[in-house]
C-alpha cells in the first residue's frame, strides 16, 4: 500500500511540476524552488538525526557554508552552477566530517548543544566576516551560469532546482535502502549493539555528520541558482529548527515524511510570513497539537520501543537495561 | 594596555560579570531542575523570562499596579501558566509515547505561542524597562563601578540561590523533585506522583524566571525577542554539566564574567559569541561539563 502511495505520490509530483510553468507566476515559481531546498535541506537532517539518531543541530550553518561558497565561486570565477553545488557539498561535507569527528565524543543533549553552539558561532562568522560575506548588509549573489547560459530568474532556474532536487531524493531513498543505510539505523537503535555486530559506529556516524552536512551544502549551492541575495540573519537557529520541525512532524526517520514535512512548513511558513504575531502563534499552536495528537509524525518510520529508556546518567544502569526486551 | 588599566578592568569585569552572572544561573537552574525532572531541554526559557518581564510591565505601565502587588501577582502568573502547559501540553505528549524531540518541539511551540501572544499586546512596540525600586546611586568597590541596583540583582539572586538549596535539601516536595531526577520509576513505587512533581518542577521554574525577570527588567530594556538570553542560560547549565544546579550557579556566573571580560579585553562585537566557545571549548575537554556526573554509555 505504502508503495502505491509512493508510486501516486511521484507520478502526481512530476505531473505537477511539469505543468507548473505553464500555469503558475514567477511568485509562485519562486516558492517552489523554495520548497525544493527545503526538501534537500530536510533530507539531510533526515540522514543524521532519522536515521541515525545523533542530534545534529547545526544544519543551517551548513546550508549558509553552501550558500556563501557557491555564490563566490559564481561571483568570483562565473563557474557552471552544476560545479559550485558540487564544490559547495566537498567544503561542507569537510567541514561536516571535522565537526563530527569532534562531536562524536558526545551524545544526546550534549551533542545536540555542542552543534548548536558551532551554528550560532558560524552565524556570527557569516555576520562578522565582512570582507567574505559583506556581514550584516547581506551578499549578492550574481545570477548562476549553466554552458553559458545564465539563470537570471526563477523560472529559468526552475527545472535544474527540481531536477537536482529529485537526484538528491532518489539518492537519499538509495542510501535508506543500501547497507549504509541499515548501519546508520544499527547505531541509531544502539551503538553498542550496533557495535557488537562489526558496524564501527564512529566511522558510521562521522559519515552521516558527513552526509547530512553535504546535503545542507548542496541545498545552499542550489538556492544561489534562483536567489540572488542571502542574508546571515535567515541563516540562524531558526531555520535549523523549521528543518527539524519538518522532519518531526512528517514522521522521524521516514523519507516521505521529511519531503511532506518540509512541502507543508515550507509553505505554512512562507504563508504566514506577512503577520509576525500571528505566525508565531499559530505556527506555536501547530507544534504543541502535533505533539500532543500526532507526536510520531504523518508517516512514523521509527517503531518506538514500548518504553524509551530514560538517558539521563543518573537513572540507574540496571532498570534501563531490564525495560529492553 | 598598562598593567593599572588591566587590574581595573579585570575588578569591573569580575564584579558585572557576577550581576549578569547571577542573572544566568538562575535562569541556568531553571533549565536544569526542568531537565532532571522531565529529561526536557526547555526551549521556551528565555520566553518564560521574556513574559515574566512583559506581565510586570503590564500590571505597572498599563493596570498602574503598586509594586508590592505587582512582584507577587508576576510570579503566580508565570508559575501558572507553565505549570499548566506541563499539566496539560507534556502530560498529554508523554502519555502519547513522545521521546525527548517531541516534548523539546512541544516547548517550541510553547515559546512561539508566548512569543507570538506578547507581541499582539502590543507592549512589545518598543524597548521597554520597568521603573527601578531603588535609586540608581553608584557603589564603588575597590575601582569598580557598581550601582546599587546592580547589588540588590545580586543578594536578591544569591538568597533565591540560599532558598532553592534549602527546598532541596530540607522540604519534603523538594526531596521529591530530586528523586524523580534521580529515578522516576524508583520514586513513583514509594509514593511521589510523577504528574504532580513534574508541575510542581514546572511552576518552580517558572518563579525562578519570573524572579529574574522582575530583577534584570529595571536594568536593561526588553522586547519580545529578549528570550534569546536563554541561550546564555543553556551555555551555563551546559558549562556546569547540564544536570547539576550548583554547576548551573558557578557556570551562569563563569558566563557572565567571561562575557564581560571579553567585553571589556577584545570588543563588544566578540561577546556574542563568547558563550558559544565557552561551550565548544567546555564540551570537547569535558564533555559532561564541569560538575556532571560521568557520562553514561546506553545499555542494551
Amino acid at each position: 500500500m505504502k508503495t502505491n502511495f509512493d508510486l501516486w505520490a511521484l507520478v502526481l509530483a512530476a505531473v505537477a511540476l511539469i505543468a507548473l510553468p505553464f500555469l503558475a507566476s514567477g511568485y509562485v515559481i519562486y516558492i517552489v524552488n523554495l520548497l525544493m531546498i527545503y526538501i534537500v535541506l530536510a533530507l539531510g537532517l533526515h540522514i543524521v538525526i532519522g536515521e541515525t539518531g545523533q542530534f545534529a543541530l547545526a544544519h543551517a550553518a551548513f546550508y549558509g557554508i553552501g550558500i556563501y561558497v557557491a555564490g563566490i565561486l559564481n561571483n568570483t570565477l562565473h563557474l557552471n552552477f552544476v560545479i559550485s553545488i558540487i564544490v559547495a557539498g566537498i567544503v561542507t561535507a569537510a567541514i561536516g566530517y571535522i565537526l563530527g569527528a569532534l562531536a562524536i565524543r558526545m551524545r544526546d543533549i550534549y551533542l545536540a548543544l555542542s552543534t548548536f553552539a558551532f551554528g550560532e558561532a558560524m552565524q556570527w562568522v557569516f555576520l562578522n566576516w565582512t570582507d567574505v560575506t559583506n556581514g550584516s548588509n547581506g551578499y549578492q549573489i550574481s545570477p548562476a551560469q549553466f554552458f553559458g547560459f545564465q539563470l537570471t530568474s526563477d523560472l529559468r532556474a526552475y527545472p535544474f532546482v527540481v531536477i537536482c532536487a529529485a537526484l538528491l531524493l532518489a539518492l537519499a531513498v538509495w542510501l535508506s535502502r543500501s547497507q549504509l543505510g541499515s548501519a546508520f539505523r544499527a547505531v541509531r537503535e544502539s551503538d553498542v549493539a550496533a557495535q557488537a555486530m562489526g558496524v564501527n559506529a564512529n566511522v558510521i556516524k562521522r559519515v552521516a555528520f558527513m552526509l547530512s552536512a553535504a546535503y545542507a551544502g548542496m541545498a545552499g549551492g542550489l538556492y544561489t541558482t534562483f536567489s540572488s541575495f542571502i542574508h546571515p540573519e535567515s541563516l540562524g537557529f531558526w531555520t535549523t529548527i523549521l528543518i527539524l520541525i519538518m522532519i518531526v512532524v512528517g514522521g522521524i526517520g521516514s523519507v516521505r515524511g521529511a519531503v511532506v514535512g518540509a512541502l507543508i512548513f515550507g509553505l505554512i511558513s512562507e504563508l504566514l510570513r506577512q503577520v509576525l504575531s500571528f505566525q508565531e502563534i499559530i505556527y506555536g499552536l501547530i507544534l504543541i497539537g502535533f505533539m500532543m495528537f500526532a507526536p510520531r509524525g504523518l508517516f512514523s518510520g521509527q517503531r518506538r520501543r514500548p518504553n524509551p529508556p530514560r538517558r539521563d546518567a543518573s537513572a540507574s544502569g540496571p532498570t534501563t537495561a531490564k525495560e529492553q526486551p | 594596555m598598562s598593567f593599572a588599566d588591566i587590574w581595573l578592568f579585570l575588578q569591573q569585569g569580575v564584579l558585572s560579570g557576577l550581576v549578569t552572572g547571577s542573572i544566568y544561573a538562575l535562569l541556568a537552574v531553571a533549565v536544569v531542575i526542568v531537565f532532571k525532572a522531565t529529561d526536557v531541554p526547555n526551549f521556551a526559557q528565555g520566553e518564560i523570562f521574556m513574559v515574566g518581564g512583559y506581565v510586570a510591565l503590564f500590571l505597572i505601565l498599563v493596570l498602574n499596579w503598586h509594586y508590592a502587588l505587582v512582584i507577587p501577582a508576576t510570579l503566580l502568573m508565570v508559575a501558572v501558566i507553565c505549570a499548566f502547559f506541563q499539566r496539560v501540553v507534556m502530560e498529554r505528549v508523554i502519555r502519547a509515547k513522545g521521546v525527548e524531540v517531541q516534548l523539546v518541539i512541544a516547548t517550541l511551540g510553547l515559546s512561539y505561542v508566548l512569543k507570538g501572544a506578547v507581541r499582539q499586546t502590543g507592549l512589545g512596540d518598543a524597548p521597554r524597562s520597568l521603573p527601578s525600586l531603588i535609586q540608581p546611586d553608584t557603589v564603588i568597590i575597590g575601582q569598580a563601578v557598581l550601582t546599587r541596583l546592580d547589588l540588590m540583582i545580586l543578594f536578591t539572586a544569591l538568597a533565591v540561590m540560599a532558598g532553592l538549596y534549602f527546598l532541596f535539601n530540607h522540604t519534603r516536595i523538594g526531596k521529591a523533585m530530586r528523586a524523580v531526577g534521580m529515578n522516576p520509576k524508583a520514586a513513583q513505587i514509594v509514593g511521589v506522583s510523577l504528574v504532580r512533581i513534574r508541575m510542581a518542577v514546572w511552576a518552580l521554574a517558572g518563579l525562578i524566571s519570573a524572579i529574574s525577570a522582575i530583577l534584570i527588567t529595571p536594568k536593561i530594556l526588553i522586547t519580545p525577542d529578549i528570550g534569546h538570553i536563554a541561550i546564555l542560560a543553556f551555555a551555563a547549565a551546559i558549562v556546569g554539566g547540564i544536570t547539576s544546579i550548583p554547576g548551573a550557579i558557578v557556570g551562569g556566573f563563569i558566563i557572565g564574567i567571561a562575557e564581560n571580560l571579553v567585553g571589556l579585553f577584545v570588543s563588544t562585537n566578540a561577546i556574542v559569541v563568547a558563550p558559544f566557545l565557552a561551550i565548544l571549548i567546555v564540551l570537547i575537554v569535558r564533555p559532561q561539563g564541569i560538575l556532571g556526573g560521568k557520562v553514561q554509555v546506553k545499555k542494551v
